[in-house]
């Protein structure tokens, strides 16, 4: 994106792609965050479960938040986002490609910025939408 | 009792809602850079630019800044076990970016907090909490509105 860059709505952003969601990365992101669920750093705890989630760990809801993140900041720059809101309605699992898609659904000024209001997704190609909801990022 | 948890006694319906409106001591938290580091990496993306913090530091940011932590908000709930909480939704707002190795000052509540059912029946308890992050000039620079399901009795 450049500063000559036009924008409508009904643009589809440029994906960004999770080639495999990593364990290891959960295990990291549980000792950052504190969180001492055991779905994310222990397979067996995840089997044990009545879900049929085999031996996998569970990735964080900020750590697939993240990559939706990361796909809005290659495409407007780190610093767009002004506000983000997720909803989790299936579980992103260790082992999977995932892939963060969007859409620009309105364009509007705001507090002297340009916003694309946006709908964005987190996908999986036979699972469909594990994350979904909304974004407003600054185009500079 | 759930895998990996000790299952807990319901609580009682008032004890829930009287949840609504409790404010956490509130405090300060840092993003190091070194964390930072890790943070972004565990997204898989490279280092962001000019100091700033990867956007979703705004989850343990005000969890950890406001006095509480992941696990005090299980137990604030009474979840039945670490296994038994389920997200709805997290609504974050960015006034300025976050930057590393900045001292924000953290306040925190539970907005709401509710008994419902599922569609199959279940109880469960919804919870939201709302943190409020600012600037060390004390401006606003980002809220995080957090929403939890405490399920009862489903794993």
């Amino acid at each position: 994106m450049n500063g000559t860059a036009t924008y409508a709505v009904g643009d589809v952003l440029p994906e960004w792609v999770m080639a495999e969601v990593s364990a290891e990365r959960m295990r990291t992101m549980a000792a950052l965050l504190r969180d001492p669920n055991p779905l994310h750093w222990d397979r067996n705890a995840v089997a044990a479960l009545p879900l049929g989630l085999g031996h996998r760990t569970i990735n964080q809801g900020p750590l697939g938040l993240g990559y939706l993140v990361n796909m809005l900041h290659a495409w407007a720059g780190a610093g767009c986002i002004r506000r983000i809101t997720m909803r989790f309605p299936q579980v992103v699992l260790d082992g999977e490609r995932v892939v963060a898609r969007g859409v620009i659904t309105a364009l509007r000024e705001e507090r002297g910025e340009r916003i694309a209001q946006c709908d964005i997704r987190l996908e999986h190609a036979e699972r469909g939408i594990l994350l979904e909801g909304t974004a407003s990022v600054a185009l500079r | 009792m759930s895998p990996g948890g000790s299952a807990r006694p319901l609580p009682s319906q008032a004890q829930i809602e009287a949840l609504a409106g409790h404010v956490f001591p509130g405090g300060h938290y840092r993003i190091a850079h070194w964390e930072n580091i890790l943070l972004t990496g565990c997204t898989g993306a490279d280092p962001l630019p000019n100091g700033l913090a990867h956007p979703i530091a705004l989850f343990h940011l005000p969890i950890a800044g406001s006095g509480t932590s992941i696990a005090g908000m299980f137990a604030l709930g009474q979840a039945e076990s670490d296994l038994s909480i389920m997200i709805e939704s997290y609504e974050w707002e960015f006034f300025i970016p976050l930057l590393e190795e900045v001292s924000y000052a953290v306040t925190g509540r539970v907005n709401s907090a509710e008994r419902c059912r599922n569609p199959s029946g279940k109880i469960y308890d919804r919870i939201q909490f709302c943190f409020e992050v600012f600037t060390p000039q004390q401006a606003l620079a980002a809220r995080s509105t957090v929403t939890w399901h405490y399920t009862r009795d489903t794993l």
